[in-house]
This record gives structure tokens, sequence and C-alpha cells, in this order.
């Protein structure tokens, strides 16, 4: 197997273009810089304020650890659904079914999986941690180092559990109740004051520099006892049941494919597939009708559970990640655009659909262009209602209710017209389109998360600069009401042309 | 036969038979794909499962293969629950759909089947299999470049390329063309003159003819199980279900 494995990996180094890695690591390290430069610049941080540290320093650990819940209860359900390894069907076929030990021919492709994340979260964590530092008692190491170890050992923490899971074979309502009694754990922390949980204490991880000392046991705690998960995750990752593994995969092998040519569309229905998340049989409410608005409301109210808890809980991430802009450090203002984009794709799904059967479309007796603006306002108004949550959820676990509610009420609209239309030209693109010219295909596949994530940046970074007293309430408004008004008309426009060319082509 | 093919069953569980079911069942969101489902296989025997499309065919082998987990009753290869190593090393289980590791050559693929499977004098059996199947030439193509009918062939070799003491075969004969389908009839002829027991599924009057006792399901549920004759499978089966029959 060893033998094998290694004679791929030549194979694969063999057949790689080393200069297309390189050009790609280079181009990656040059925006990385730019980035990181520019946010050094702009921020112009100021420490902050002893009241504020000394309530980050209380609830900070509790909030984090109930966000590592939330992501681990995810991590829980992935693996009851045999995730989270994607192995090739011939593995499935002829490894895994020879006789020979399952967990030592599963654990490379775990540990592959777990370098990757792991990487990518540290990294993550010390660039938060470079922020982080200038507003907060602690130096640049103490702070770089421990939201570091915190980013490495989320991933951790998720794919132990995951393994965990698939490996003892979990049903997916074991899987709920445990990953909901961690939740359920941290909230009773924060509501007590306590660190009791696994992942409060990961929590205190991440605020170690805050502490003074107080709790770098329970930190240490947190960090043995994710890597017990993980240890006990890889120990048991034989016993993945097969069924799932093959299911897996041949929907992750289509995933890939569709990821590679940036096929956002068929990457979300095969993530559906693999979730088995089915709209529901029976609808929450049912709506009679034929109207565009009622079709796209017949669709929402299909909405299983899972994705309705998954939008609200995008709501509240998203109103959470943007206190935390406030109190820690502005950078983490790039993350509720993101996140309200996959929201997005949730509410886009009649467009998507429509834009998925076009034979369909183009044989009803109006044009597509108003067929597609007609299908955009119920997701805009529930992209409002979604917006909305995550203002409340903004007020409610941040100290200052009045300028949550304030930024919430100004922006909602147009941001929420901006999301929308954000997603549905991802939803909407033809991967194909652009075939002979890659850099143009992937420039129009990350185009709109990037308008997203500039369309939710930019409200929250105005206000955070006239909380500081750098600019008026008002004029900050219109300004950044301004822009998103004119993000909103350019997707409009880029989506009515292409629906119009689509129609022109199939004339 | 050196290094792959048939080795003698040794039972180590409760029947004799290297291949045994028991009131084998699996549901899916309360459908039956297979209900009690009860089958003994001889050594050296060769077993037709026939019935029409969504009969079950598939979910009997998947489920001895440990592909599937049953959702009632039992069943048991060489006397070891499926997926057990035991169970690993005496089924070889030969898949109506054949997948290959897209940067394994076909030589390559059966190499590392056989070392898999502890294989004795593997590169013996490699030439034979490669010659008997009409595979020359394609030692080195990867899984892609084959055309269904080399694919299928490619999938046969990796089946028998290494020792077992149960062969499931689902569909084997499926692109195969007319010369093939007789190497693939005088394999499984010695494959079970060295002692498998072999389960074969089709739709084919030649496979059914050439087995010692047919099997038949419809709906989930054993529909037959005796000599593989016509005028009673007839009696079972429209024409349009089972061809030839």
């Amino acid at each position: 197997m060893k033998a094998m494995r290694s004679a791929r990996r030549r194979r694969y180094v063999a057949r790689a273009d080393v200069m297309e890695v390189l050009y790609r690591v280079y181009l990656g390290a040059i925006a990385a810089v730019f980035i990181l430069a520019f946010l050094a610049g702009a921020l112009h941080e100021v420490p902050a304020d002893p009241g504020s540290v000394a309530g980050i320093r209380s609830d900070a650990p509790a909030i984090i650890g109930i966000a590592v819940a939330v992501v681990l209860l995810a991590g829980l359900r992935a693996g009851a659904r045999g995730g989270p390894l994607a192995i090739e069907a011939a593995e499935v076929r002829y490894t895994l079914l020879a006789p020979v030990s399952r967990r030592t021919a599963l654990r490379p492709a775990a540990l592959a999986q777990l370098r990757t994340a792991v990487l990518f979260g540290a990294i993550f964590g010390a660039v938060v941690g470079n922020f982080v530092f200038r507003r907060f008692p602690g130096t640049a190491v103490e702070w770089i180092g421990s939201l570091a170890a915190f980013g490495a050992l989320v991933p951790i923490a998720v794919l132990g559990a995951a393994l965990l899971a698939s490996g003892r074979r979990l049903r997916i309502g074991v899987a709920t109740a445990i990953g909901g009694a961690l939740v359920a754990w941290s909230v009773l922390d924060l509501a007590l004051g306590s660190n009791s949980s696994p992942t409060t204490m990961l929590g205190d991880l991440a605020t170690l520099p805050l502490q003074h000392g107080a709790s770098p046991g329970l930190a240490a705690l947190g960090a043995v006892l994710t890597l017990g998960v993980l240890a006990a995750g890889l120990l048991g990752i034989g016993g993945l049941a097969l069924e799932a593994a093959q299911r897996r995969a041949q929907l992750v092998a289509e995933m890939r494919f569709s990821a590679s040519v940036q096929d956002l569309r068929t990457v979300i229905l095969l993530r559906r597939q693999l979730a088995s998340e089915r709209p529901r049989r029976k609808p929450w409410i049912r709506l009679r009708g034929g109207s565009v608005w009622r079709r796209n409301w017949q669709s929402f109210l299909r909405w299983p559970v899972v994705r309705v808890v998954r939008v609200v809980l995008i709501a509240v991430a998203a109103g959470g990640v943007a206190v935390g802009g406030f109190d820690l450090t502005p950078v983490l203002f790039v993350l509720p655009g993101p996140l309200l984009f996959i929201a997005g794709l949730d509410l886009i799904e009649p467009l998507a659909q429509e834009s998925d059967h076009p034979t369909r479309r183009l044989l009803l007796p109006r044009g597509s262009a108003e067929l597609l603006r007609t299908h955009l306002t119920a997701p805009t108004v529930a992209m409002a209602v979604v917006l909305l949550l995550a203002a409340l959820a903004a007020a409610a676990i941040g100290g200052n209710p009045g300028l949550a509610l304030g930024v919430g009420v100004v922006v909602f609209l147009p941001l929420a017209v901006v999301l929308v239309c954000a997603a549905a030209v991802s939803a909407t693109n033809d991967p194909y389109e652009f075939a002979l010219n890659p850099q143009l295909a992937q420039t129009v596949s990350l185009a709109p998360i990037v308008v997203a994530l500039i369309a939710g940046f930019l409200p929250l970074f105005v206000a955070w600069k006239v909380e500081g007293g750098d600019g008026a309430p008002i004029s900050g408004a219109l300004g950044m009401d301004f822009v998103l008004i004119v993000l909103a008309l350019v997707g409009l426009a880029a989506l009515t042309l292409r629906f119009n060319k689509r129609e022109r082509e199939a004339q | 036969m050196s290094g792959g093919g048939a080795i003698a069953a040794t039972s180590g569980g409760r029947s004799d038979a290297p291949l045994s079911a028991h009131a084998l069942g699996r549901t899916y969101d309360g459908y039956v794909a297979l209900g009690a489902f009860d089958l003994d296989v001889g050594a050296a025997e060769l077993v037709a499962l026939i019935g029409p499309n969504g009969a079950g065919k598939t979910t009997f082998l998947n489920l001895a293969a440990g592909l599937l987990d049953p959702t009632s009753g039992e069943v048991r290869i060489d006397g070891h629950v499926p997926g057990s190593l035991e169970a690993r090393a005496a089924l070889s289980f030969l898949p109506d759909s054949p997948v290959f590791y897209e940067d394994l050559s076909v030589v390559e693929h059966l190499e590392y089947v056989a070392a898999l499977h502890e294989a004795e004098d593997p590169e013996a059996r490699i030439d034979e299999l490669i010659s008997r199947l009409g595979l020359d030439g394609w030692e080195d193509a990867l899984g892609s470049e084959l055309s269904k009918g080399m694919k299928q062939k490619a999938s046969i070799a990796l089946a028998l390329v290494r020792p077992f003491k149960v062969l499931l075969a689902d569909e084997p004969l499926d692109g195969l063309d007319p010369p093939s389908r007789d190497t693939l009839f005088s394999m499984l002829a010695e494959t079970k003159a060295a002692g498998a027991a072999i389960v074969v599924s089709t739709h084919r009057p030649d496979v059914i003819a050439a087995a010692d006792r047919c099997v038949a399901i419809r709906d989930g549920r054993l529909a037959y199980d005796g000599p593989p004759d016509p005028k009673v499978l007839g009696e079972i089966f429209d024409r349009s279900e089972l061809e030839g029959v």
C-alpha cells in the first residue's frame, strides 16, 4: 500500500505543472501581502478602553466557545453521514475490501486533510493575532501565538469529532444531540460566567494574553481534550461505513470536478445531495397560486429544518463576527459578507433552477431578463429578514444595541439587493462560457464573492470609523448606501445582460 | 491456478456454506429493497441470481460484499461477517460498474490488488489473465483510456487476480464480445472446479444454463430456488422481465 501510494505521489508530482503552481503561489502571496499591508495602514487601530477589555476578558471565551461548538456540531453531523474523508471509489472497492487494516489504509487521507486545514487555520489565526495585539494588552508574540494555536486546534477538533462520529457510526440524531449539548454547555458558560465547557476552554486559548495567567491551565486542558478527540477519531477511523464512503466517493469526485471548473452551482447541488438535504414533502405553510413571487415563497416554505437552521446560524454568526470586528479587530469585517453570500445561494434557488433549465425558461411567453428581475424580489425580502436577524444578534451579543440596530436599519435593504444579486450572478454563471480563458473564468467566478465581501465590509468599517469619532454619522450612512446602491445596480445590469445574451443566442 | 483464483473454503462460522444468508433484509426509508432473504451457496457451486430490474439482486451482492449494512438478518462469508478481515480475504467482488484509480495503469492495478491480497506468484497470474482476457497491449493504459469492454475485462482480471473462496459477480458479461464471453465462461468453470462458491447476477440465458442452481428474486423476496429449469422460470417471470426465459 505504501509503495503504491509513493508511486502515485511521484507520478502526480511528475505530471504537475510546477511553473503553474509556483505562479499561483506567487500571485497568492502578493495578494496576501497587499491586503495585509492595506489593512494595517487603513485601520490605525487604537488601544481598547479598559471597560471593553474587561468585557471581552469575561465574555469572549464563552462566545468563541459557542461558535466552536456550532462548528463542531456541523462536524459531528458530517461524520454521521460518513464524512469528513473523501476517498476515491477505487480505494473503497480495492483497498477497503482487501484484508488489510482499514485504519492504516484511511489514516493518510485523514492526516492529509488535517494538514491542510491546520495550516490554513493557523495562518488565519496568526493574521488576526497580528491585528488584535495592536488594541489589547499583550505582546504580538503572545497574540499571534495563541490565535495561531486556536486557529490550528479548531479544525483539529472538527475533523476529530467528524472522524469519531463516522468511525463509531453515530446516528445523525445522536451526533446532533451531542453537538447541541456542547453548544448548550457553552451558552450556559456565557450565562453563568464560567469556563467549564471544552469549547469555552478553546475560547480561553484564543484570548489567553488577556487572562494574565488566570486560565492557561484551562486553555491547555482545552487543547489536550481537542487532541484527545483527534486521537480517538484516528483510532476508530476503520469503522467507517463503506456504504457512506462509496456514496461520498462518487459525489465528492463530481464536486471536485465542478469546483475545478468554478461551477459553484453544481457544487452546491452536490453538497445538498451529500448532506441528504431534500425539500420537505409537506411545506411549512401551503401557498396557493402561481406567480413568480409565490413560487419563490413556496420554495422557501419547503426548506428542510437543517437549511432553516443554517441560514439563521449564518445570520447570528454574521452579527457575532461584526461585533467581534468592533471589539477585537476590524479585520473580522471581511467575514459577514461571504457568510451572508452563502445564505444568498440558498435564497436564490428558484432563480437558479430557471437558469438550470434554459429550454423551459425560453418557452415561457416572457423575456428572460424580466423573469429574472421578478425572481429577485422574494429573495431580496428574505435576505432583508436575514440581515435584520443579524442586526438583532449583534445587538444581543455586543454592548451597543443602538449601533447594531442603527447600522442594520440604514443598510439592510441595499445590502440585501447586493447580496442577492451577487448570489444570482454566481448561481447562474456558465462555467464553460470562458473555458478558453481560465483567468477570465476564475475572475467571473470570484467576482460575486468579492462583491459580497466588500458589501459586508463597507458599512461595518464606516460605522467603526464613525464610532471612533472619524466622520459624521449622516454622511457615513449616505456614503455607504450610495456605494451599495451602485453595487446593486451593477449586479442587476450584469444579470440582465447575461440573460438577454443567452436569449439572443438561443434564438 | 497460481496466486489468484479459488482456494478451498474453511468454514469458521455456524454454516458450512462459504456463503450463507439468513433472513437478510435491507430497507431504505421504508422501501424494502431486500426482505428476509435466505441463501446458502456451497463450495464449487455456481448460482445464477436472476430477477427483473430493481428486484434486489445488486442489493444482495452489496450486502454480501460488505458494501451495504443489512437492516435485518445476517450474511456470512466463509463463516465471517462481511467487512471482517477474514471475509474480505475470502470474497472477491466483481461489480457491475468498473472503477479504477485514475493514475494507475491496468497492470499496476493488478499488481496492487494482488499485493493487498498476498497472492502467490502474482506476475504469472497477471500475465495469464492479461493474455486470456485479451488485454495485451493495454497493460500500461490508464482506466480512462479503456473502452467499456476493456474496462469490464480489466475489472474481471482484478476480481480473479487474487485468492478467494467466494466470487460475487454482478452482470459480468455486460459489454463483452462473444470470444471474451467464452473466456469468462471457461474461467468461471475453472474457478468453480477449484472449489469456489460463485454467485452471478444475470439476465442472460447462457449464464442461467451454465449454472448449477438458479435463485430468482422478485420485489426483494426469494421467488425461486432450484435447478435452472426454463419452464419453471417462465412461469415466474414474463419474457419482458427476463431475457430468453
